[in-house]
């Protein structure tokens, strides 16, 4: 079973130093595909949009689901009814969650549509710009992944220590000021979990994007994993494809470690 | 007084956000096609299930449905069944040259990094195997992810059970497998429940492989085949909205069901 994973990363870097037509590789070309890749204008495009997607996503992810989890770990009552429906974001096939999403963005029929015409307002068309796609597609994944953020930030204030909190409020301490000296340097590490967490499933977002926009208009949605897709299935550049994948694993492995030594340097002073 | 009307204000927000949308599929698999198309009315003035009729005469839904239930049934089983075996063995044995936490690194490194970077290598592997499009293509593939993720979330539930426990059972003569089989995995039958649990969700859900290694109803799961259809069907809004909702409604159904072992084992994992 283990070969099922670990043959196809060493079959991957094969394929990927190999130049395939139709489907056959023809020639061993050496480092060729990774040397083509950083000179391709639409995989560093992708790349860049794969960026600043993940960075907004999960910044808006983390702030909300904190301040959320903030609000609900005082108040036990009603915290239960929010739980239950703040699951079912998360466990909504992704495919599903981009069919919601249409329904809602689509110019003609969408809910957003239909509740601007009951205002008395026009008609909204989503979908069909470049931006407001973009801005539609981090709303989409705050919808669905905030849920998670917070459940573990809720699950991370309840495993607390009590006495600090007791001291300060015995010491005077105001709300801001607890928050900022011990809340938030005792939630560092857990902050910092789920912060790594959703930085690297959203790296790997394609399902989302694939259903709701497939990566237009133009390519102002086209993710990495989307283009690599492309490239792989419907332009059958194999070898290209898998060291396209290569690089971006590389690439997000990179950052994973790099995130846990930072957090260690903070965690040491 | 304020405060308390703050926190409800929100509470009813957030609820609104959530909820909303999927309200909004819900009654768009239920209007009419007039209804969607011209009145953009706010609820189904006259709700009819043609919709979902059609899906299952139709496009094959039925199929989707029993493929998906097959391949997440039987590559969660045999993940569990294998993965905790492998996750016992790393948490408790001792290997020459520290092997067994070389292991678990691998493991966790396999985890970090995104499935989509092995798609072309799984793709060639599965077409050399000649399993493109079947069953056990998929049940292969799935395994495979579902094993890496028994092992690593089991490892720490095992690591967490006094060894004193297995050692008196062994003193009184149980063999490993039996000391295992008795004492261990009853102790960690909670974790194991979360385990199989994240496993079933996010092996229904799986979109990305099941595209790249299906291509007929025969073997198409339930997102692939929803997805497909909402490739061909651009401006059929009622189907594509019963479709999500026939699609969501097993592992949201699953999900609530065992909400409880779900929410733990989700905090379990990130907080310790």
């Amino acid at each position: 079973m283990f070969g099922v994973l670990v043959y196809p990363l060493w079959n991957g870097l094969q394929t990927s130093t190999k130049l395939y037509r139709y489907g056959r590789a023809v020639s061993d070309i050496g480092l060729d595909n990774y040397r083509r890749l950083w000179s391709d204008p639409e995989f560093l495009n992708a790349l860049w949009i794969t960026l600043r997607f993940v960075t907004i996503a999960v910044a808006i992810e983390t702030v909300l689901g904190f301040a959320l989890a903030l609000f609900c770990a005082k108040e036990l009552s009603g915290i239960r009814l929010l739980r239950t429906v703040l699951i079912v974001p998360m466990v909504i096939t992704p495919v599903v969650v981009a069919i919601v999403f249409r329904l809602m963005y689509a110019n003609e029929t969408g809910m957003l549509t239909a509740l601007s015409l009951a205002l008395g307002g026009g008609k909204v068309e989503i979908l069909g710009d470049p931006l407001k796609a973009f801005i539609g597609l981090i709303v989409l994944d705050v919808w669905e992944w905030t849920p998670l953020v917070f459940l573990i930030l809720l699950a991370g204030l309840q495993s607390l220590p009590q006495e600090p909190f007791e001291a300060a409020q015995v010491d005077g301490a105001g709300a801001w000021r607890t928050f900022i000296d011990l809340t938030l340097p005792m939630m560092r590490p857990i902050l910092a979990v789920a912060i790594v967490l959703r930085t690297i499933d959203a790296f790997g977002t394609f399902d989302q994007v694939f259903v709701l926009t497939q990566g237009g208009p133009g390519t102002s949605t086209k993710l990495i994993s989307l283009y690599g897709y492309e490239v792989a299935f419907k332009f059958q550049q194999t070898g290209y494809a898998a060291a396209l994948f290569v690089t971006v694993g590389l690439l997000i492995l990179a950052l994973a470690l790099a995130a846990v030594r930072l957090l260690r340097r903070v965690e040491a002073t | 007084m304020r405060v308390r009307l703050f926190r409800r204000l929100v509470t009813a927000v957030v609820l609104a956000v959530v909820l909303l949308p999927i309200y909004w599929m819900v009654a768009t698999s239920l209007k009419t096609y007039r209804e969607i198309t011209q009145d953009a009315t706010l609820y189904p003035h006259a709700p009819t299930f043609n919709s979902y009729v059609l899906l299952f005469k139709d496009k094959g839904f039925s199929s989707f449905l029993t493929n998906s239930i097959v391949v997440t049934a039987a590559s969660v089983v045999i993940a569990v069944a294998f993965g905790s075996l492998g996750a016992y063995a790393i948490a408790r044995f001792r290997l020459r040259f520290g092997l067994e936490r070389k292991a678990g690194l691998a493991l966790l490194t396999l985890r970090i990094v995104p499935a989509v970077v092995i798609l072309v290598p799984v793709y060639l592997l599965i077409l050399q195997l000649k399993l493109i499009d079947t069953w056990a293509g998929l049940i292969l593939v799935y395994t495979a992810f579902n094993i890496t993720f028994c092992v690593w979330m089991m490892e720490s539930f095992f690591h967490e059970i006094p060894l004193d426990l297995e050692e008196a059972a062994m003193v009184d003569g149980d063999s490993r497998l039996t000391a295992f089989i008795r004492i261990a995995l009853p102790l960690a039958a909670p974790g194991l429940a979360a385990t199989a649990i994240f496993a079933v969700i996010a092996t229904f859900n799986e979109f990305l492989f099941a595209l790249a290694l299906t291509a007929t109803p025969r073997a198409m799961t339930m997102p692939r085949g929803t997805g497909t259809l909402i490739g061909r069907i651009n401006t059929d809004w009622a189907s594509m909205a019963a479709a999500g909702v026939v699609g969501a409604l097993p592992i949201v159904v699953f999900a609530l069901l065992v909400q409880r072992h779900l929410v733990r084992g989700l905090t379990m994992g990130a907080v310790k």
